[in-house]
């Protein structure tokens, strides 16, 4: 069964890639990568370091309040200031590994050029989704204090959010790394022919073990 | 048996050979994938739903209970919450109960053009592996948390998701690698 020998390589490859390369990052990389996310978004928006570690975003917002019972004149709002923990904002460089264990896993001998791309790519989408997140929370702090917001309105809220945080920094490495790295791209789908993926084995190759084993028998 | 296996291995043969032969099923796949996975966000995101997906929660919460005391340990359960008696608790919360990935994978088999069968028994059988290895994920999370809560804080937001992202992918590939192998057969025998 060579196609699930392929199969099992890749996920024993890919699996131990991602705990190396997430350790990496965590204890390594993530305190650099967060220093130049931050460099990369203050082009946009004002950010200072709190003493928790966290992030003090201010991002620019026109916005009108209409008048409540604590509130008895319209308000107009040009930004809104919010905290975001360390944790959360770490969340937004991780990809970044998960992309790299996914190109290693593949192997091949073109991987260094999807390799260099996809980080490109994988950095301007961490950034780009860092400015989202902080373009979500914002509209969704002013409908709080706003008060009242209809259900579509706070439907696609949840649902940027939710792919923000929840979906998108899993999914978009894995997409990066079927687009760029072709040998990946024509194992998992079939269109014809195309260069066979060469995984690396973790483990010795038992069919050339046995074969070797086998040899002087059958002499 | 043969005949009806034959039939089945001739319906499975158009859409692969298609797929093969047509030049925009790339783009037709990545468009009914982007589709379905917002839609499935999207269903996923709304109240009616979400109400749902947090009794699927407890009910993962129970197995993996039930899967604790099965092997000698000791918790106690509290809706979607899992008790450790030295006090650690961890809870199943909205996106730890692999439906966001279960979502991907499903975008995934039904942008593949294959017959609805094949489609219902990756669907299926994919999104019984998936869940299985995420009750092996928050069992190992809950261990994990009474040990070192910063390993914990790293396996949780970070290590496992990642796996099972990857997991998810390999269930695709096992998937589309059977239909390859079957049109095939079923080409070179007509």
């Amino acid at each position: 069964m060579p196609a699930l020998e392929t199969h099992a390589r890749f996920l024993l490859r890919g699996s131990a890639l991602l705990v190396g390369l997430l350790v990496l990052w965590w204890f390594v990389l993530s305190g650099p990568m967060l220093y130049l996310l931050k460099e990369a978004a203050e082009s946009f928006v004002d950010i200072q370091e709190n003493a928790a570690g966290g992030w003090t975003v201010s991002v620019p917002l026109e916005a009108s309040l209409p008048a409540a019972p604590g509130r008895p004149a319209p308000q107009n709002i040009h930004s809104v200031d919010f905290d975001i923990p360390r944790t959360d904002v770490n969340g937004f460089t991780f990809s970044i590994p998960v992309f790299w264990a996914i190109v290693l896993a593949a192997g091949g001998r073109r991987s260094l050029r999807p390799l260099m791309l996809g980080t490109a790519l994988m950095c301007a989408y961490e950034l780009g989704s860092l400015l989202v997140f902080f373009r979500i929370t914002a509209r969704s702090a002013v409908a709080q204090i706003a008060g009242g917001q209809d259900a579509s309105g706070k439907w696609i809220g949840a649902l940027g959010h939710y792919l923000v945080v929840n979906a998108l920094p899993f999914i978009v490495p894995l997409v990066v790394a079927l687009s760029l790295h072709r040998e990946l791209r024509a194992a998992i789908f079939p269109l014809g022919k195309a260069p066979e993926l060469a995984i690396p084995s973790l483990l010795p190759d038992k069919r050339k073990v046995r074969r070797r084993t086998a040899l002087p028998r059958s002499l | 048996m043969g005949e009806q296996s034959h039939r089945q291995l001739d319906n499975l043969s158009d859409p692969l050979i298609s797929w093969l032969l047509t030049g925009n099923r790339p783009v037709r796949f990545v468009a009914t994938f982007g589709i379905c996975l917002l839609f499935g966000f999207g269903l996923l995101v709304t109240p009616r739903v979400q109400s749902a997906d947090r009794e699927f929660s407890r009910a993962l919460v129970a197995v993996s209970h039930g899967l604790v005391l099965a092997c000698g340990g000791h918790a106690i359960r509290d809706r979607a919450i899992l008790r450790a008696p030295g006090g650690f608790a961890i809870e199943m919360q909205d996106g730890c109960n692999a439906v966001n990935v279960t979502i991907l994978l499903w975008a995934a088999i039904l942008a593949f053009p294959a017959p609805w069968a094949t489609r219902t028994l990756g669907l299926l059988a994919g999104s019984l592996i998936l869940q299985l290895l995420n009750i092996l994920r928050f069992v190992s999370l809950f261990y994990l948390g009474q040990y070192n809560m910063a390993w914990f804080d790293f396996a949780h937001g970070y290590l496992w998701e990642s796996l099972l992202v990857l997991d998810t992918m390999v269930v695709f590939w096992l998937w589309v690698n059977r239909i390859v192998r079957l049109g095939a057969v079923t080409h070179a025998g007509a």
